[in-house]
């Protein structure tokens, strides 16, 4: 991933931006400034900002910190990223279904995993007591409503 | 009443067993946050922002503040013992606080940032103490066309004049504004940017990006670096944990100077804790009567710094307090629970919420002095905090983060949003965007547009308005000269050197 990526996300989303703009509603509110103004200064403000970046980044001013030794990381880092991602998915698909326990736990499990901890008993041990742990800190104590710690889903 | 009687009230308020309890849970909290790398006090507070819906706002203001105080206190051990500034204002304090623990001075080092924190933090409560009541009187006087100009310099300074790219800061702060503008406009009732999903008619709460921002994104980075299990070793607590009369000697000069860089610097809107720490660690190399030993551990270039640091912490809460101005990320997100509780902040707030005002600066003095009493008799609970292992401490990071934001919403769309705003996290970690100015701007944002829209109503939509009334213009002045004057001077100083 490199910084003319970047900038091309950027400008993309100001794109979906400038769309969304055009789908604000005309207010039939009499106002001297509408919903639309402040939106649409933004949006342009921010494509000018995102082309002067594009700029930067075909001149190679733009930092990545793959460019200076000390942060460059080390070997396996999109997998550590996507051990993590997918452990954040787990718990949006599942926490509804099947309570919190086990989404969270599993959540735990591809945080510890994208920092190098092996697929083991003590690693689940270790999750799964996390996960209970911010239930009961959460849920039993403090009374915020996590849904139940395990539902069965059928 | 003069604002002696109304500190005096405030204290039999903050002294009663229950608020004196959230104050120690608050400073116990934060000293445990600023120890640990990857979590600080924004994070921390935005995760406890569903406690609002429960708990008493005296009581959370204190339990904030003592986080938020608590916080930069444990920062000074992370520096000092594992080389690992938590944040950018306590990078100064590592220079030589890690080069004097190496040294076997590592009792000294802890012991000077931990009075000097005592003193800068007293020093800049008196100063809020006397010189708020100051700024509210004259903030009486601001109109909308005024506080849009104002929020718009504090805007301008946090993104353009801090940091490394006034380019990055702008594009961040103004997607973070754009971020704000999420969900129905509150004077039409038009949504805005809700992409038809009813989800986005509310907005997007702040929780979700301060969380995924700090918590999700910090830890992705760490994780796709890869470096946190071969991090050095933590250094073990050697020396006395009290400071000979040498090292006093040359260490309260330091404090009371770092204090008075600290408290102004911090009050800025652009002031911020970095430039204080930078500014009071050359003067006292400068001062210093063996300047040789910097570099290699001299102990002033600890104290100045870690008092800058800790002033610089109360002049934040200056232009929040007075002016409802957040010029720090911790400082929004502390907005924001003033927003939960329906109380405006600004200069009203001293009249309005005044019993909760002066209990929140009385809980400043105390927590000072519990910050004092628990930190060096606790530096050995808190070295043995820094040896977790990071798949423990970033796995319980993210569940706890993961949890408070379902918590408060029983959502996983917002679980989603936690991710995604993690991801953006991840990239302006990379990319060397700053994050700060997003959540500034996705708080301030809505609150500027109101004003914005006020001040056009009153002025029948005579856009000069901003610049023909003399408060107002001359912030926008001062606005148009930070975002210039350096690119100007940069751009000169390139022609000289061609």
């Amino acid at each position: 991933m490199s910084t003319r990526l970047i900038a091309s996300f950027l400008l993309v989303f100001c794109a979906v931006a400038i769309w969304q703009v055009f789908r604000i509603p005309e207010s039939t509110i009499q106002s001297e400034v509408g919903p639309i103004l402040a939106p649409s200064v933004l949006v342009a403000l921010l494509s000018l900002l995102g082309v002067f970046y594009l700029f930067t980044t075909i001149s190679n001013k733009a930092p990545d910190c793959t460019h200076q030794e000390e942060d460059r990381p080390l070997k396996g880092g999109s997998k550590r990223v996507l051990y993590m991602l997918g452990g954040g998915l787990a718990f949006i698909l599942l926490a509804k279904v099947i309570g919190f326990l086990i989404p969270a736990a599993l959540c735990g499990l591809g945080v510890s995993m994208a920092f190098d901890a092996k697929f083991n008993l003590k690693t689940l041990l270790m999750v799964f007591g996390i996960a209970g742990a911010f239930w009961i800190l959460f849920s039993a104590i403090l009374g915020v409503d996590l849904g139940p710690i395990v539902q069965i889903p059928f | 009443m003069s604002s002696f009687d109304s500190l005096m009230q405030g204290f039999a308020v903050a002294l009663e067993p229950m608020t004196l309890l959230y104050g120690f849970i608050g400073c116990l909290v934060g000293t445990l946050v600023g120890v640990l790398p990857g979590i600080g006090p924004a994070l921390t507070i935005a995760l406890l922002l569903p406690l609002t819906f429960k708990v008493p706002a005296t009581a959370i203001f204190v339990l904030f503040a003592g986080i938020y105080y608590g916080a930069m206190y444990g920062g000074s051990t992370t520096s000092i013992l594992l080389n690992t500034p938590g944040e950018s204002a306590t990078i100064v304090t590592s220079l030589e606080g890690n080069k004097m623990a190496r040294r076997g001075r590592a009792g000294p080092a802890l012991a000077t940032a931990a009075i000097g924190s005592f003193v800068a933090g007293t020093i800049g409560t008196i100063a809020l103490t006397f010189f708020a009541p100051w700024v509210v009187d004259a903030a009486l006087a601001f109109g909308p066309a005024e506080y849009f100009s104002l929020m718009l310099m504090a805007l301008v300074t946090v993104s353009a004049v801090l940091g490394s790219s006034a380019l990055r800061g702008l594009i961040s702060l103004v997607a973070g504004l754009l971020f704000g503008l999420v969900g129905i406009d509150l004077q039409t009732g038009q949504p805005r940017f809700t992409f038809g999903q009813p989800e986005f008619l509310d907005g997007i709460e702040v929780t979700i990006v301060a969380v995924g921002l700090f918590a999700i994104g910090e830890a992705l980075f760490l994780a796709w670096q890869g470096k946190e299990n071969k991090k050095t070793d933590v250094l073990a607590v050697s020396g006395s944990l009290w400071l000979s009369k040498e090292d006093f000697a040359r260490s309260w000069k330091a404090w009371i100077r770092g204090s008075l860089f600290g408290f102004p610097i911090g009050a800025m809107p652009a002031g911020g804790a970095e430039l204080p720490t930078l500014l009071s660690y050359y003067t006292e190399k400068k001062l210093s009567k063996k300047p040789e030993e910097f570099g290699h551990g001299a102990i002033e270039g600890v104290a100045g710094p870690e008092a800058a640091n800790n002033a610089a912490a109360a002049g934040v809460l200056m232009p929040l307090l007075t002016l409802g101005i957040p010029t720090s990320a911790t400082a929004a997100i502390i907005l924001s629970a003033f927003e939960s509780y329906g109380i405006q902040v600004g200069p009203t707030l001293f009249t309005q919420q005044s019993s909760l005002v002066w209990t929140l600066i009385a809980s400043l003095y105390i927590g000072n002095v519990i910050l004092l009493v628990l930190n060096l008799p606790l530096v050995g609970l808190w070295v043995k905090l820094l040896k977790i292992p990071p798949q423990w401490l970033y796995a319980g990071i993210v569940v706890i983060s993961v949890a408070g934001v379902y918590g408060s919403s029983n959502s996983v769309f917002d679980v989603g949003l936690l991710f995604f705003f993690g991801i953006i996290g991840f990239g302006m970690r990379r990319f060397d965007f700053p994050a700060a100015p997003l959540i500034i701007g996705l708080i301030l944002g809505p609150m500027a547009e109101q004003s914005m829209r006020q001040a056009l109503t009153i002025s029948q939509g005579e856009w000069s308005t901003f610049f023909t009334r003399p408060i107002s213009g001359t912030l926008m002045a001062i606005s148009i000269a930070l975002l210039l004057v350096p690119n100007i001077l940069r751009l000169i100083r390139s022609r000289k050197h061609v």
